[in-house]
Order: structure tokens, then sequence, then C-alpha cells
């Protein structure tokens, strides 16, 4: 028992990370999606690249952001950080160049598979073995607010649930599978809520980042600019993330959160107003 | 068990479909029913959960017509059922869990009480106490440290060969009094820890066990994963009641410990009363007999005298023995007088002077050697320059008695030494010493020889006669000079006794 065994010193302090790293981080991902934009707005090269390249820029940011926290800015957080962020933004990019391109997004996850490999920080951040029944729960919590999501969206405002294009459909579910429920739940579940639930309780914990990862998804061009699709995704998405945060408490894992993520957005793709 | 009240969420939105009556529907109430029961039965966590199943269900029926109708009082009315079993299913679980956590927190604290105020060891009991804790507070582990000193600090419900840091965070709040709470044990940069860091935190409380007297101990608890305010508080609650509890276990322990020593002591006086009361029985039959046998002699030989009318010879030989037993009687009287003055607590009265050593060893030893003719009896001379003061009448009584016994206590008879010389390990005192080969006195004997009415049983010396007060008045005698008595003995070899004085140049 650690309070009997271990040695206490009342004085010691957590260390606290720089802001210069984050602001780093911010500036470089930044810097990178507005090339990005500047290539679209220029016409320069194919079609879409520009904004893919900031896509990925802004994912990979937040997925070294995520690295930043987790590992509180220990020596050597870098090069493992720069190596996410670009991987993401390349798949982003790879993404554009042709028909099998989405599949680049899956090498994500394995990239931050890889690179978490036999560190403890990332096993405190959740990224570690969980049990079937545990993922089980959390497919079936995102089915169910996915399923939700469209009955009330279809009986309330009229959307269509349609599949017209299934080749595009895979390609957003690669999307949502590599970079775009990867980065939240790796920021939002496992770097932020991780480190405040470490430190506090769980509702703030849980409601800080659940605040943050919406006040992402609405800062996301892609979300539709309808006042009842915004009130939806904070709806939807809030209860996506309060459920994804219980996940990760209850199951240890970031894997049952991310499956729930999954399932709500493979149904969401579906949606058509 | 929640598979219940989920059943019901499942066949109210059933039934409200196939109805289909809209948002307005009365049937949207029944979803309160599921809602508090699992409140009822499984907590705000229940509750909540199911009522926010009740409320999402609800929620095709009623967000399609706000977006139809607009705000109106009947959509309204469907946006609050939407919120409304959620909100009924926490507060009522709420309510339920603090009432329940209340229970289980009074229970603990008799459970407490009585596993202390138990028969069985401090440990086992406080064991027992940690297990309570532990159940209690939904913890993982809790463990005890009861004493205000770490070194002697007792430690209950830890595995075997623990030891505590004396620089960890209980030892801090033994110290101090002060509580340690850590959000994350394995996180937490005051704590040195070695364990890995782990997906769920290891949230760990040090609270003091406090009592009137100050802190008595500490109570380490730890849990994995959330700990809510109010399992704090009631951590912080129990452990003030467990440390009065240990106080007062203590309290008892010791008093039970003091009545069982004082029990004990009163059977020791009880017991040793009795013997005084049996050796006083035994002493007045003695002193009895030992005054009736020279009266007997004397009022015969009187007797005799009186009414006969003897040759010389044969009447001064009557007179020698009339004398030899008015001795006697002067003897046993001027003992019992002693005593009675050491019983009273009054001085002995001693006239002190100097004393001519050889002549008063030789002059007992002829007296006895006479009297005892199986007995061989050798005295050393002094050593020259042996320089005594005393009271002469005193250390004439010790010299008797001291070969009294040395007589009485060698009944086949043998050798009895008598020797004085300065005390070797002894510097300033005179040593008279007595020493004989009779039966010798058991070691656990000698601390007793020394007392009133003692004497020391033997086969072979039952019969001789005595009052048990020789060796007293020996040693009262004695310490009165300021000196003492001492006695080396072995069952079988015989016993020396030695006479320790203040020389001439000492201070009498």
């Amino acid at each position: 028992m650690l309070l009997l065994s271990a040695p206490f010193d009342p004085a010691a302090a957590r260390p606290r990370p720089s802001p210069g790293a984050y602001a780093r981080v911010g500036a470089v991902a930044g810097l990178v999606a507005a090339a990005g934009l500047a290539l679209d707005r220029l016409g320069a090269g194919p079609p879409g690249l520009g904004r893919a390249l900031a896509v990925g820029a802004m994912h990979g940011g937040l997925i070294a952001l995520g690295w930043l926290v987790a590992t509180g800015a220990a020596p050597g957080w870098i090069r493992p950080a720069i190596r996410l962020a670009a991987g993401a933004a390349l798949a982003s990019v790879a993404a554009r160049l042709g028909p099998w391109g989405p599949v680049g997004f899956l090498a994500v996850p394995a990239l931050v598979l890889a690179e978490a490999r036999g560190r403890p920080e990332m096993l405190a951040m959740g990224v570690g073995g969980v049990r079937l029944s545990h993922a089980a729960v959390g497919l079936a919590a995102g089915a169910f607010l996915g399923a939700h999501l469209l009955v009330t969206a279809s009986l309330t405002l009229g959307y269509r649930v349609h599949l017209s294009d299934l080749a595009g459909y895979a390609g957003a579910l690669a999307y949502d599978a590599g970079v775009n429920v990867l980065s939240a739940e790796w920021l939002f579940r496992g770097a932020l809520f991780s480190a405040c639930w470490r430190r506090g309780s769980f509702w703030p914990a849980a409601l800080l980042t659940t605040g943050l990862a919406l006040v992402r998804y609405l800062l996301d061009p892609a979300l539709p600019h309808a006042a009842e699709a915004r009130a939806g995704a904070v709806f939807y998405l809030g209860l996506v993330g309060l459920t994804a945060c219980a996940l990760r408490a209850w199951s240890g894992s970031l894997l049952p959160g991310y499956l729930a993520g999954l399932a709500f957005f493979a149904a969401y793709r579906t949606l058509t107003p | 068990m929640i598979v219940l009240p989920l059943l019901l969420v499942a066949v109210v939105t059933t039934v409200m479909t196939l109805t289909d009556q809209g948002s307005a529907s009365v049937l949207r109430h029944l979803y309160l029913v599921p809602t508090l029961w699992a409140g009822l039965t499984q907590g705000a966590i229940g509750g909540g959960l199911i009522g926010a199943l009740a409320g999402l269900l609800h929620a095709p029926v009623a967000l399609p017509a706000v977006e139809r109708d607009g705000l109106t009082s009947q959509t309204l009315d469907g946006l609050l059922s939407l919120g409304l079993p959620v909100l009924a299913g926490l507060l009522v679980g709420l309510l339920v869990d603090g009432s329940r956590a209340r229970a289980a927190r009074l229970s603990a604290v008799l459970a407490i009480q009585r596993r202390l105020a138990g028969p069985g060891s401090l440990e086992d009991a406080l064991a027992g106490v940690a297990e309570e804790l532990r159940v209690t507070l939904r913890a993982r582990r809790v463990a005890l440290l009861v004493g205000n000193d770490l070194r002697t600090a007792r430690l209950a419900s830890v595995p075997v060969g623990t030891l505590v840091d004396a620089d960890s965070a209980a030892a801090f709040t033994l110290a101090t009094g002060q509580a340690v709470a850590s959000a994350d044990l394995r996180a937490d940069p005051r704590i040195a820890a070695s364990e890995p860091p782990s997906p769920t935190p290891l949230r760990a409380l040090s609270l003091p066990l406090a009592s009137g007297v100050g802190v008595v101990g500490v109570m380490a608890v730890e849990w994995t994963g959330e700990l809510s305010r109010a399992t704090r508080a009631a951590a912080e609650e129990l452990a003030l009641h467990a440390g009065l509890a240990v106080e007062n276990a203590r309290l008892t322990m010791r008093q039970r410990r003091f009545a069982d020593e004082l029990s004990e002591k009163v059977e020791a006086a009880t017991a040793r009363l009795r013997e005084l009361d049996q050796a006083k029985t035994e002493f007045l039959s003695v002193v009895s007999h030992e005054l009736r046998t020279p009266l007997t002699a004397l009022q015969g030989f009187s007797e005799l005298l009186l009414r006969s009318v003897l040759p010389p010879e044969k009447a001064h030989r009557c007179l020698v023995y009339l004398h030899t037993e008015a001795c006697a009687l002067g003897r046993i009287v001027g003992e019992l007088l002693d005593l009675s003055r050491i019983e009273a607590g009054r001085p002995l009265e001693l006239r002190p002077e100097s004393i001519d050593l050889d002549e008063l060893m030789e002059r007992n030893v002829e007296l006895f050697a006479a009297e005892h003719r199986q007995h061989r009896f050798r005295w050393t001379p002094s050593v020259p320059g042996i320089a005594l003061r005393a009271d002469p009448d005193a250390l004439d009584r010790m010299m008797k008695n001291l070969l009294s016994n040395a007589v009485k206590y060698s009944p086949r008879g043998g050798a009895v030494c008598v020797s004085a010389s300065p005390a070797l390990d002894h510097p300033g005192m005179v040593e008279v010493a007595v020493e004989d080969d009779g039966v010798g006195i058991p070691a656990d004997q000698l601390p007793r020889i020394f007392e009133r009415y003692v004497r020391v049983p033997h086969p072979e010396t039952a019969a001789a006669r005595g009052l048990g007060l020789g060796l007293s008045l020996v040693k009262a005698l004695a310490e009165a000079h300021g000196g003492r008595v001492e006695v080396d003995s072995l069952p079988g070899k015989g016993s020396r006794f030695r006479v320790l004085l203040p020389g001439l140049d000492a201070h009498f």
C-alpha cells in the first residue's frame, strides 16, 4: 500500500509543461492548415487537395496536442508528435489522390498504436487492452444514439436515411475511423479527460472535455450550418461525448468510446437533408 | 435488477408507439414508473440511466411536435416530459443513495464498536474493523495503523511483512495529525510511487484516528476510480468514530489488565494474610509450648526443693537446672519483647560498647558444645586488630540464634564453625560467620527465611523447636547496628550465615 510504503514529500509539486510547447503545436498545425486553404483558394494542385491538407493538419494538430498532454511535454515528445501529425495530414492528402485513397486513413490508428506501444503514460490515458463486453457495450451505446438520431432527425426535420454512394460512405467511415473520431477520442477523452479525472472527479472532467469537444465540432466547417442541425449536433455530440467519458472511466480504455463514436457517425453519415 | 425497469421502459415505448397519440399522450407519464423503480433500487446511477433512456425514447415523439407546431403549451409539456424522468430518477436515486450511505455508516460505526469491545486480541479486532470500513466505503483497501509511535504501532489488514516507511504519507499523518488526500497515488508528485500509472486513478486518503488524547493512529484507504465527496466525508466521519473506538478499546483493555492485576494482588494478599494467620496460630501454639517447658521444669524443681530435704549435691543440681530453664525463659521473653518492638515500629534499644569478639565467640561455642555433644564446634580466633563497637547483649543474642539454628538444622550432628574477620567484599565492615554442614536451604526459600514466623520445612528437622523468629531478630539487630545479614546455602550441603557489622572506624 503506497500510503504506507512510499516516501511522501508534502512540498513536492507537479512540473508544469511550458505553454510554449502547446503554442508551437498550435502554430505549426495552423500554418499547415492555412497553407492548405491557400492552395485550395489558389486552385493549385488536384482539386480538394489543399482542403484535405488543411483537414489533415487540423486532425494531426489535435493528435499531436493529445500526445503532448499525455506525455507532459517530457523530453523526446516532439518526434512522435511530428510523426503522428504528419501521418494524419498525409492520410488526408492521400485520400484525395484516388478511389482507394481513403484507405490511407486506416494507417493513422495503426501509427498511433505503434507510437504508443511500450509507453506507460499511454497506458494511463487508456491505450490498452479492453474486455470484449466493454467494447460491445460501447458499440451498442453508439448504435443506440445513432439510431435515435436517425429516427428523431427523420421525424423532426424530415431528413432521409439514404445510401446513394457506397464508396463515398466507406470513405467517410474511413475518415471517421482514421482521424475524425480518433483525434476526438485521443485528445478529449484520452489526454484531457484522463488528466482531469485523475486530478478531480468524473463530472467536472466529463463536462469540461465534452464542452471542448463540442467547440471543436462546432468550429468544423463540414458541420451543416442550419440552426436545427447545430442544435441537434450539440445534443447528440454532447451525449456521445458524455457516453464516451463514462465508457472510458468504466472500462479504463479508449476503445469502447471510440467504437461508440464510430457507430454513431456510421449512422450519421446515412442522413441526407 | 435494472433489467425489469428496462423492460418496463420498452413496454411503455411500444404501447405509446402502437397507440400513436403523440407527445400529449398521458401514457408518457408511465415512464416515471420504471425510472422511480430504478432510482429506488439502484440509486442515482440506475435512476439517471433509466430516466435518460425514457427521455431519449420519448424525444422522437416530442421533438417533431415542437418542429411542427412551435412552442405551444402542449409541445412545451412534451419537452418537459423529456427531462422529467431523468430529473426524477436522479433525485430519487440521490436520496436513496444518501439514506443508504447514512445507514451503512451507522451500521459500520456499530460494527466497529462491537468488534473493538468484543473478546479477542486487539490485532484481530482491528483487522475486523478494517474490513468493515473497506466494505462500507467500497474501498479497494483499508489499513489501520494504531499507536502513536511508528516503531511500536500495530498494523491491521495489510499483507504480512508490510513495513511502514518513516517518510510515508501515513507516517506524516501520524506525526502531524494532518490528513493526506491523493487524487491518484501513482501520479501524485508528492508520492514516490514505484508502481506504473494505470488507466484508472487510484484515490487515497490517509486520515488521523483522533481521540481526546490526540492522534492514536492512522486510517489509510485506497479506492479505484471515482471517489465522491460523500464517500470522502463518510471516510472522515468513520475515521473519527474509529479513533474514539480504538481509544475506548485501549482504555478498556488497560482497565481489564489493571483489574486482572488487582485481582491477582488481592488474591496474593489474601493468601499471605491466611499464611500469617496460620503462622500466628502456630506461633501461639509454639510460644505456649516453649514457655510451658521451662515453666514446668521451674515448677517441678522448685516444688522438689520446697517439699523435700535433698542432699547438697542433688540440691545444687536442681538449682543448676532451675537456672538453665530460667535463662531459657528469659531468652524467649526477650525475643518476644524484641518482636513486639519491631512490630510496633519502635527502634531496638542498643547500648553499644567495645566488644571482645574472641571472648564472645569462645563463650558461646563452649556453651553450645557443652549442650550438644554430637556436634563438633570449632571457632577461629579473630584477626588481630579487629575492633567492633556493638551492643554486647544484642551480639550475644545474634550469635546464640545463629548457633541454635546451626544445631537445629544439622540433626545428624556435624561441624559448626564460627569465625570473625574483616569483610573483604564490604570494606569497613566486620563479618561474624556461622557455618554448618546441615540440611541447607532450598534456593526458592532463601528470600523468605528472614521473614517473621517463617520456618523452612524439612523432614529431618520437623521435630526441632522454635518460634520462627530467630533470623528475623538477627536481621533486625544487625540492621539496627547499621549492618546486614547474608546467607549462602546449598540443600544437603549446609549453610553459612554472615553478620556484617560496621567496624570501629565506620559510622555506628
